[in-house]
């Protein structure tokens, strides 16, 4: 595969999009300068593919060529609207599951606000903000898409991939995490069973002695069970299932529940006594806990993303 | 060249390349090759041009495609259909009645 001869043929495949035959049209183009590289330069490299496609012509006028030397205007930039409302919806999804898990409002200057609202609420907010998406992404590239024809839109690459290719060795990987993940939540599940709590200070079970006061042990471990075991259930489904939609659930249902973890105030939670610690070690420990907190929200948010934009590609590929 | 003249030989070429690859596709043939082959008789085309214009003549079964893939390279071969030998013998006659136009004014103002 050739780097150069794939980019020139994906962007010809942008100004193409909707239109049936474009992977016969690409096939074609490809056959061709393959052919003529080869002919002419002995044998295709990156450096005499170059030279071959530049002589081919830029991708946008090659593209008009086969719609009857129509200009390119905003309709065919339709692509990018679905990948940039699935962009700016991912995040009204999250801003959406945080204001429900926090109970807080947001407001992103000056497009986006979400109010404080119930899970039931939310039902229908989502539904209008996907609207509200569209509608934003639709009016700003007709203004840019009629103001300058020949602008290029970007597209930040998230290293995501439309088809998920099932390997033998990923496959064995799920298969060893899931068996880890499940002794792992089992395990979990037994002392919450056992002692109401898995968060210990020693291991001595006889005179356990837990982290947290009773009701923050609790409100903590089943947060953490809770979080194992959607990633049991996950590793579980994907090996019966390449769907985007099992990560998309999984990271939102994790997102409400690290939201939730917020809920119990760190200040009071703790059993133990270290007074032999100062006053201000307390206050990191305390602060580098919250800050870890939000650093695993970010990483799921991220890859709640990518499972939302993943969703969106394979739909518009349908 | 003068990009007016290019401008003008780009009008041209649209209905000459229509009535050369009608003609050309008695026998049948894949793009790149009629590339050369235009070429070699000296004559320059545009290869974005020459695909576009197949699916058009294909699209109205003037021309009828198959993918050959017996070969590493899987290539489109094009035939004339009926329907673009009759498109084929109109074009030409219409051709010919601009060239006897022509000549005839060109000879008059010779005269002159």
């Amino acid at each position: 595969m050739f780097e150069k001869l794939e980019a020139y043929l994906e962007e010809i495949s942008h100004f193409l999009s909707g239109r049936e035959e474009r992977e016969e049209i690409l096939s074609e183009i490809r056959g061709h300068i393959l052919e003529k590289t080869e002919q002419e330069f002995g044998e295709a490299t990156e450096a005499t593919l170059a030279k071959v496609i530049a002589a081919y012509g830029p991708a946008r006028r090659v593209a008009e060529k086969y719609l009857d030397g129509r200009p390119i205007i905003a309709p065919t930039f339709k692509r990018f609207l679905f990948r940039y409302t699935a962009l700016l919806f991912a995040f009204h999804f999250i801003l959406t599951v945080a204001a429900v898990a926090f109970k807080k409002s947001f407001l992103m200057f000056p497009i986006v606000y979400v109010p404080s609202m119930g899970p039931f609420e939310a039902l229908f907010y989502l539904p209008t903000a996907f609207l509200f998406d569209l509608g934003v992404v639709t009016l700003v590239l007709y203004l840019i898409t009629q103001s300058k024809r020949d602008v290029k839109l970007p597209w930040p690459r998230l290293s995501i991939d439309l088809d998920e290719v099932k390997t033998s060795g990923r496959t064995i990987g799920r298969i060893i995490g899931l068996i880890l993940m499940t002794a792992l939540t089992g395990t979990a599940l037994y002392f919450y069973v056992q002692y109401r709590t898995i968060f210990f200070v020693n291991f001595d079970f006889a005179r356990h002695q837990p982290i947290f006061t009773p009701e923050a042990g609790q409100w903590y471990s089943l947060i953490l069970i809770g979080l194992w075991a959607l990633g049991t259930i996950s590793l579980a489904a994907k090996l019966v299932t390449s769907s985007p939609w099992v990560d998309a659930v999984e990271k939102s249902l994790s997102l409400v529940l690290l939201g939730l973890a917020f809920r119990q105030p760190l200040d009071t939670a703790f059993a133990v006594h270290l007074p032999e610690l100062p006053e201000g070690l307390v206050r990191i420990i305390k602060l580098s806990l919250t800050i870890t907190l939000l650093v695993i929200c970010i990483f799921v948010a991220v890859d709640l993303i990518k499972a939302l934009v993943r969703i969106g590609r394979r739909r518009l590929a349908k | 060249m003068d990009p007016e003249i290019s401008h003008f030989e780009t009008e041209m070429n649209r209905g000459f390349l229509q009535i050369l690859v009608l003609a050309m596709l008695e026998k049948d043939m894949y793009g790149y090759s009629m590339v050369r082959t235009i070429r070699e008789l000296g004559y320059e085309v545009e290869e974005n041009t020459l695909y576009p214009l197949l699916r058009r003549l294909e699209k109205n079964s003037w021309v009828k495609s198959k993918w050959d893939v017996s070969e590493d390279r899987p290539r489109k071969f094009y035939g004339i259909t009926d329907a673009g030998r009759g498109l084929r013998a109109e074009l030409l006659e219409i051709w010919k009645k601009q060239d006897q136009i022509l000549k005839h004014i060109l000879e008059e103002k010779s005269h002159v």
